[in-house]
């Protein structure tokens, strides 16, 4: 069996599940509030799927470090470099 | 670390994204348990609306992602050479 089978069985094993506690398919008559909570699901799984994405931007945004040596050295290769252009001819 | 501004967005990104989860996160999780007369249920909307904001949330940044991607094609064209 493939790998796209396994995610695909388990998915549609997951989504029965919850068809079945949401629609109460089986008759099997859940307290209210259990059905009231596992009919949003899915949706819920998706908006914290994003928050989790968001928040690893974010902190990932804010602790990017600044290479400050790899900076300098690359002006100084810079500047070498035109020099080393200008003395075989090329105008800038 | 980065300084200045990239660290002021960075963590209004991680303080906004854990509000947004915790509020929905209660709205969808913990109300249901919570009885009807409940002084919580005040700072809630009704819950029709915890499927239908996220909808149109999701329908607005189909709407800009399809923008943008027009927009970039729109300037990206170029007429085709005659011989």
């Amino acid at each position: 069996m493939t790998k796209l089978l396994q995610w695909l069985f388990g998915v549609a094993v997951v989504l029965a599940v919850w068809a079945l506690v949401s629609f109460d398919l089986l008759d099997l008559s859940l307290p209210r509030p259990y059905r009231e909570a596992a009919w949003p699901m899915p949706l819920y799984l998706l908006v914290s799927l994003g928050c989790y994405s968001l928040a690893t931007v974010g902190y990932r945004v804010a602790t990017f470090n600044d290479c400050e040596e790899a900076a300098k050295e690359l002006q100084e290769q810079i500047k070498e470099a035109r020099e080393d252009l200008r003395k075989k001819g090329l105008k800038m | 670390m980065a300084t200045g501004v990239d660290q002021a967005v960075g963590m209004s990104l991680v303080v906004f994204s854990l509000l947004l989860f915790t509020y929905y996160s209660v709205w969808v999780i913990i109300l249901p348990f919570v009885e009807s007369n409940h002084v919580l249920h005040k700072y809630f909307l009704p819950r029709e609306y915890s499927v239908i904001l996220p909808g149109i949330a999701a329908v607005i940044l189909l709407l800009c992602i399809g923008a943008f991607t027009a927009v970039i094609m729109w300037k990206n064209r170029k007429p085709k050479k005659v011989d």
